[in-house]
């Protein structure tokens, strides 16, 4: 005999259902990135969530393997795309570790002001997406204003507003403009002004601070074993900054704070971002009142950095020079290394393995936000379908980053 | 075995041997231009400069120089220890010698690279040699600084020929006379020779004459600048884009090893390089062989044909195999061919003695040509030697004998591999019998009118072993795939024999080598 409605049992408050899946993505407005989210639904409530990430596969880590050690610099710019000076910077700090040879301190302050810039970029946009996946629209398009002068000021030293390809190895591609550094305190004062602003919208706004606060939180404990670094984890309350552990260029010699959150949710991971901005803002005037006006930002080795064009047109020792580094590409001498910065998710690592010869044998990236978007599953499990997009925002996942 | 310490390490040398001689067996390359080790001491470059330590209890040879003094802000008095070139330095038992660690020695190789480019001109771009050029590694690994000359450079002539393989490049010149003395020792004729002196002097050809000896091209392949280039490879190709397999010239029955290099992008070929084997061509290759690479595109054979109508590789098997069905086996003649691999040669000798039950084979090839006394041979086939040891017992005719055969009507339908007549001055002396089946890379004499004409891979496009005069079986590699519908012969033949019903029993490479036994197994090649 089949079952009857009437022997079911009537004591559960919410009506019996079906548990339903749910494809959210790869193509969905709310992914940043194509990443695929299928999750099971219990009415509305998140029982099981499973990320996927294969979606965008261009297999660059083998693509690095092509070419010269340079030509690698274009393919992690396409790794985080909104914060590319910082994976220029962090690409060449490895392969310079590889060769022991350290950039002259005009270079060292110019990268970190650089890399400043493109980490306030980075955390406007994600702020600033956050917001208008919950309806918030103005702060969006005044963060992104205000990544456009950002992005200004790189465009003025690099001639790219995105994709760089500014770094190189043993310096950068130019030296610093002459406007740069007043170009860019202007800018930092027009960018916190409208920061400030966004801030007073949206930490006033009751929808805003219900939609994030309690929300996808996760635990300092699950963070590490997850892997997180970077905001996401710093909003666990852990204080862990690359900048601060591991100083490299010259971060050990300027003042900034490491801000933390308390509870790990999404609210903690927009404020923290919000705060970074303010020490990025920090670090920035105090690299540039340290940066000489004038002197060498390339190294002086003949082995990996190119000649000036005049002497390579003029002298059969510039061109041999040109020619030894375009056409077989600089010489790294045989090993491996792992050299880690801090990028905008957190710590960017490179695991280089050189066999001595002018092309990579293998480069192997680290990039924040695989290992964040692989604790994406653990947010937003037991929440409201509703809210798998302010979690999604508020982890910035970047889709070139995860493409293993 | 006597030993002498270079850097630290302990070289043993045979008595006679100098520095860099033992260093080179050893494994490390002490900087040179000019010396080269199949060439006699010319100790003119002076890159390859050593500081020879005295032996205990002796002073040692230095020289009394002025140096700058940046304290005092003058020039100061002081002794340099006397460097030995390690070309010419017989090396002594005990001798203790000093090249990576002597600041002496580093100091000489960077003022003599700067003294060589001193008036080089900034060819790199336009040059052939770049990419391969001693220049401009050692610059990079000895000098890594500007000159300081601030003069105009001295000029010279450019794009001088020298005959007709070879232009030379004055400019571009550090007279380290590798090409002068490789023609007076190596190819017996001392056509070029330095004149003027000092930052004027450059190589030049005798009076009359011009650099035409069988191995003029050798004189570019020496010269470890691009002031030699050739005519042949000149302007065709960048070297860093070229890659090189090891192949056996197929010029004559010398077997030299070479590298063929090729542009993997396209699969075109470029050139031929002697590859060193102390056993066969030690470094040098001729002219001939050099340029024998270009046979890969010459006159080659792509598709297969019935009755000189285009057909597909399937249907031409099909047809060869009626054909050789129907053919009287006491009637039918089998031509090996010289020119193809001994795995070539084994599969036909499988089709034709264990299919068809064929019983007269004979010996084709290209005609004899000139030989010589240093690597020329007259025979100007690769296997001749392979073919013959292939067959053993069984009698190989040659071609005239086949032309009798023919002319009597002893024999009437042909099975060919190759295209060539051998003695014969053409295939007429042929014509009363039939070429029922050819297998060929290229066309030629024997393929006036082939029933089923098969096309097979040419040199540098399958693997093969060949052996050469002296006994030796060499392997050949792949480098660039086959043109056309082209294949393996052997897999061509072994093709046919399926379809008549019998399976020659490989169809891999290795199982067929297996199947040859030792008559493929290379003896001796040098890498």
């Amino acid at each position: 005999m089949e079952p009857l409605d009437r022997d079911l049992d009537h004591s559960e408050l919410e009506l019996p259902a079906e548990p339903m899946m749910l494809d959210m993505g790869p193509a969905h407005p709310c992914m940043h990135g194509t990443v695929r989210t299928v999750v099971e639904l219990t009415g509305e409530r998140i029982v099981r969530a499973d990320v996927q990430v294969g979606y965008l596969h261009r297999g660059f880590e083998k693509m690095c393997e092509r070419g010269t050690w340079t030509q690698v610099f274009p393919y992690v710019d396409r790794a985080n795309y909104i914060s590319p000076m910082l994976n220029n910077v962090g690409f060449a700090l490895a392969c310079e570790k590889m060769l022991g040879i350290e950039v002259p301190e005009r270079c060292q302050w110019y990268r970190m002001a650089l890399g400043e810039l493109a980490r306030i970029s980075d955390h406007l946009t994600c702020d600033g997406a956050m917001a208008m996946e919950l309806g918030a629209f103005t702060p969006f398009l005044w963060m992104v204003k205000a990544r456009e002068m950002v992005w200004e000021v790189l465009e003025e030293e690099t001639g790219a507003r995105l994709t760089h390809s500014f770094g190189r190895v043993g310096g950068m591609a130019h030296p610093p403009t002459d406007g740069f550094k007043e170009t860019t305190r202007a800018t930092l004062d027009q960018v916190l002004k409208v920061v400030e602003e966004c801030e007073r919208l949206l930490l006033g706004n009751r929808i805003f601070l219900d939609r994030l606060e309690g929300v996808g939180p996760i635990t300092a404990a699950d963070a590490i074993s997850l892997g997180w670094t970077g905001p996401c984890l710093r909003a666990c309350g852990v204080p862990y900054d690359v900048r601060k552990a591991h100083p490299y260029l010259r971060y050990a010699e300027v003042d900034f704070d490491v801000p933390v959150g308390v509870h790990g949710d999404s609210l903690d991971r927009f404020l923290v971002r919000l705060a970074e901005l303010r020490q990025s803002a920090r670090i920035i005037r105090q690299a540039l009142d340290r940066m000489a006006d004038s002197g060498p930002v390339n190294v002086d080795d003949p082995r990996v950095v190119l000649p000036p064009k005049e002497e390579v047109y003029s002298t059969i020792e510039g061109t041999i020079r040109h020619f030894k580094i375009v056409m077989e590409g600089l010489k790294i001498p045989a090993g491996e290394v792992y050299s880690y910065t801090e990028a905008g998710n957190g710590e960017l690592g490179f695991y280089l393995v050189s066999d001595g010869s002018g092309t990579p044998y293998r480069v192997r990236i680290r990039p924040p936000c695989f290992l964040i978007t692989s604790g994406l599953e653990r947010v937003i499990t037991g929440q409201m379908i509703a809210d798998v997009v302010p979690c999604f925002g508020s982890l910035n996942m970047i889709g070139g980053e995860c493409d293993r | 075995m006597p030993t002498f310490k270079l850097d630290d390490r302990e070289i043993p040398f045979e008595p006679g041997e100098t520095i860099i001689q033992a260093a080179h067996r050893a494994g490390i390359e002490i900087p040179h231009y000019c010396w080269h080790p199949g060439l006699s001491v010319a100790a003119n470059c002076r890159m390859c400069l050593v500081e020879v330590l005295p032996p205990p209890g002796r002073p040692a040879l230095s020289l009394a120089v002025m140096s700058w003094d940046e304290s005092q802000g003058a020039y100061v008095d002081q002794k340099k220890p006397k460097l030995q070139p390690a070309c010419q330095q017989g090396a002594a038992d005990g001798m203790e010698v000093r090249a990576e660690t002597s600041p002496h020695v580093l100091r000489a190789r960077s003022s003599v690279q700067e003294l060589l480019l001193l008036n080089h001109p900034v060819d790199c771009p336009i040059c052939d040699q770049a990419g391969e050029c001693r220049l401009q590694d050692y610059w990079l690994e000895h000098q890594s600084s500007s000159k300081r000359m601030r003069d105009e450079p001295v000029h010279k002539p450019k794009a001088v020929s020298f005959g007709p393989t070879i232009v030379y490049d004055a400019e571009r010149c550090i007279v380290c006379t590798r090409c002068v003395r490789f023609s007076a020792e190596v190819a017996k004729d001392p056509v070029l020779s330095v004149r003027q002196r000092g930052n004027l002097n450059e190589i030049t050809v005798a009076p009359g004459r011009s650099l035409d000896h069988p191995y003029s091209l050798m004189t570019e392949y020496v010269c470890p600048v691009g002031a030699l280039t050739a005519k042949d490879f000149r302007f065709k190709a960048r070297v860093w884009f070229l890659r090189s397999a090891k192949t056996v010239c197929q010029g004559c029955a010398t077997g030299c090893n070479a590298f063929l290099d090729h542009d993997p992008r396209t699969g075109a070929v470029y050139r031929h390089r002697p590859r060193e084997n102390a056993a066969v061509n030690r470094y040098w290759m001729c002219d001939e062989g050099m340029l024998d690479y270009r046979r890969i595109d010459e006159r080659r054979i792509t598709a297969a044909a019935v009755s000189g109508e285009a057909s597909t590789l399937g249907s031409a098997l099909d047809r060869a195999a009626v054909v050789l069905r129907e053919a009287p086996r006491d009637r039918l003649g089998v031509v090996l061919s010289a020119q193809h691999s001994t795995e070539d040669n084994f599969a036909l000798l499988g089709l034709a003695r264990d299919v068809l039950g064929a019983t007269s084979f004979f010996l084709g090839g290209r005609p004899a040509g000139q030989g010589d006394d240093v690597l020329r041979d007259a025979d100007k086939n690769p296997n001749t030697r392979g073919v013959r040891e292939l067959l053993g017992a069984t009698p190989l005719g040659t071609m005239p004998e086949l032309a009798a055969k023919v002319a009597a009507g002893a024999i009437t339908e042909l099975l060919v591999l190759g295209a060539d007549v051998g003695e014969l001055p053409d295939a007429s002396a042929l014509s009363g019998a039939r070429v029922a089946v050819a297998v060929a890379s290229a066309e030629g004499p024997l393929l006036s009118r082939p029933y089923v004409l098969l096309p097979a891979t040419g040199y540098g496009e399958a693997d093969g072993t060949y052996v050469n005069r002296a006994g030796l079986a060499q392997h050949s590699e792949e480098a660039v795939p086959a043109r056309g519908d082209a294949r393996p012969a052997w897999k061509l033949l072994a093709g046919i024999a399926a379809r008549l019903g019998k399976d020659l029993g490989y169809r891999k490479l290795t199982e067929l080598r297996g199947a040859l036994g030792g008559a493929a197994a290379p003896a001796g090649a040098a890498e």
